[in-house]
């Protein structure tokens, strides 16, 4: 099957310092790949290379066209979506108002249309709220719709960060440390939701986590990066009783999987 | 019974616009001409609430693009006996397309730095209309010609006003579309983070623009009705003294709301005519007041307003309020979507 996502030699340097070295991705449609390695290998500033927020030297090609001069604002529009390691919401807005950033595409721009509402019975932002209000009720929080987003627990502002990411329906999910600051439970919420993606949207994603117990349960397969290069790439198991990767993330001979 | 539902009744805006025109009946010409400033100046501050307030670009240009289009309005009537009708849209596409062309560098620009070069830009075009005297006529100003509407000459207070009325509910229930399209979200997201504006598919350069551009076209609307309120166009009213009323409007009404323009013009109109008893201690009763507005409402008139459950909440999505009656059984969430716990 045609990759998704295929990066060949993808390389990002601030100054002098090699943050993502020669890495090359290939990733199917409708995998889950995670992504892990210690502090600083470069799993972040991967995703920022790949949204483009970071310039980059090698190819990128998604979805079967090369967007490596592609803009951010445009890879966005091209069905590529993330979230970030600190949730980035506006925090003294409604969590709707937040999912219809996210859903800036899908309003019409014309502004006779999604301003003025001309020819047009329903309000315009109509179909955009039905689809909020569906994208967080899947992930168990349309409740919250209205609600100002600074008054919501952390767990809360991680699913309504992936609201904003899935609203648009997006072809490639990055998500970035999703479980950095949630308790026990909070997790296996998310850890069934990433099935459910997997399973009944069909959705490839990106994920990078520490929470390795998590990365395994969901991943189809796991790229281990350390200091910015690729040192192991394979299913979970097998990927985890790998010596260099045992070195590289844990320092250790011991596999702890919390 | 609550507050804030008497201004989400559908029959608030055209109740105020008739409550507008009855007073207007019964006003003395100062208070007349008083009105009139005071809904010129919703226009002006909407147009520095857009920049400053929602897409949060520290531009104070605002002052220099309400006196472009007061003098386009002027001059064009003067020079060359251009009708109001005609010069007040001009004034505003004219104003747009400066918006425009000084919002470019400031795609480059940003905070402090942005700030300086507005205000240069701002210090610029008073300089202009004070030493391009060929055009401007310099100190001596220019005389703003009386429209006429089918014959009759709306040479009063009192015939301005529904001209500058009916404007101003134009403006700014416009205002309130566009803010509360994508359009008004994008502004807000760039604000708030523009990285997160790019990763969420939008072209940051271009909205910024856009927002220069729009903030233009309100100020120059407002210049052109500002001068069919005074009727005389000076390069003295727009000086750095308006460029920081113009902040002050926006500060103290409430950055980040359409009400906060509204209030910020009436309260920051008002004020100084309010203060005229006290005689010398007005400049100084006027800067304790602001500093006491800014101290205890952080968020503006309209902020603290709209936490008191007094003004309902702003969000800016067409037809929110569909959400609210579409889940009923929580009744608070038409209220107020936060800060309730």
């Amino acid at each position: 099957m045609e990759p998704l996502l295929e990066t060949q030699d993808l390389t990002v340097r601030f100054g002098g310092v090699v943050a993502v070295e020669d890495v090359s991705l290939t990733v199917p449609p409708g995998e889950i790949r995670g992504i892990i390695g210690p502090n600083g290998a470069g799993k972040s500033t991967l995703f920022n290379a790949l949204s483009g927020v970071v310039k980059a030297e090698g190819r990128i090609n998604f979805d079967g066209r090369d967007i490596a001069d592609v803009p951010v604002h445009r890879r966005a529009g091209l069905g590529l979506r993330r979230t970030f390691q600190h949730v980035r919401l506006m925090q003294n807005r409604t969590a709707l108002e937040n999912v219809l950033v996210g859903m800036h595409l899908e309003i019409p721009a014309n502004p006779l249309k999604s301003v003025l509402n001309l020819g047009g019975g329903v309000s315009p932002d109509r179909a955009a709220r039905d689809r909020a209000r569906e994208v967080m009720s899947f992930l168990g929080i349309d409740g919250l719709i209205l609600r100002e987003t600074g008054t919501l627990t952390i767990a809360q502002q991680r699913l309504l960060e992936l609201a904003r990411a899935l609203a648009p329906g997006p072809k490639l999910l990055m998500l970035d440390e999703p479980c950095a600051g949630l308790s026990v439970p909070a997790v296996q919420t998310l850890d069934e939701i990433l099935l459910r993606l997997k399973e009944e949207w069909k959705l490839t994603i990106l994920l990078v986590e520490h929470v390795v117990s998590l990365v395994i349960d969901v991943s189809d397969s796991i790229t281990v990066l350390d200091k910015g290069r690729v040192i192991a790439e394979g299913a979970g198991d097998e990927v985890m009783s790998n010596p260099a990767v045992k070195q590289a993330y844990l320092g250790t001979e011991e596999v702890d999987a919390a | 019974m609550e507050i804030h539902r008497l201004f989400t009744n559908r029959l608030f805006t055209p109740a105020l616009f008739v409550a507008l025109c009855l007073v207007s009946t019964a006003t003395n010409p100062y208070l007349q001409y008083l009105l009139n400033l005071i809904l010129v100046y919703v226009v002006v501050a909407v147009g520095q609430m857009i920049i400053l307030g929602f897409a949060g670009q520290f531009a104070f240009a605002n002052a220099a693009f309400m006196g472009i289009g007061a003098y386009t309005v002027a001059l064009l009537g003067s020079h060359f006996g251009i009708s109001y009708w005609v010069s007040l849209p001009a004034a505003g596409v004219l104003c747009a397309i400066v918006g425009c062309i000084v919002g470019l560098p400031a795609l480059r620009l940003r905070r402090v730095y942005l700030g300086l070069m507005t205000m240069g830009f701002a210090e610029l075009c008073y300089w202009l209309f004070l030493h391009w005297r060929d055009l401007t006529l310099g100190t001596d100003g220019v005389k703003v010609e009386a429209p006429t509407f089918f014959g009759i000459r709306l040479d009063t207070d009192d015939a301005a006003f529904f001209v500058i009325v009916i404007a101003t509910f134009a403006m700014v229930l416009l205002a309130k579309a566009i803010l509360a399209s994508r359009y008004g979200r994008a502004f807000i997201a760039i604000r708030e983070n523009e990285l997160v504006a790019r990763c969420n598919g939008i072209n940051v350069p271009l909205y910024k623009t856009l927002a220069f551009t729009l903030s233009g076209f309100y100020a120059g609307i407002g210049g052109g009705l500002f001068a069919l309120a005074v009727r005389f166009v000076a390069p003295d009213t727009f000086n750095l003294l308006q460029v920081v009323l113009h902040f002050a409007i926006v500060m103290v009404g409430g950055v980040g709301t359409l009400s906060g323009a509204l209030l910020g013009a009436l309260f920051l109109t008002m004020l100084p005519e309010v203060l005229r008893g006290t005689q010398a201690a007005q400049e100084m009763m006027y800067g304790v007041l602001l500093v006491g507005v800014i101290v205890f409402m952080p968020k503006g008139v309209a902020g603290y307003l709209i936490e008191r459950r007094i003004l309902p909440p702003e969000v800016l999505v067409h037809g929110w309020r569909e959400e609210v009656r579409e889940r009923d059984g929580i009744p608070q969430a038409d209220a107020k979507p936060s800060t309730a716990e």
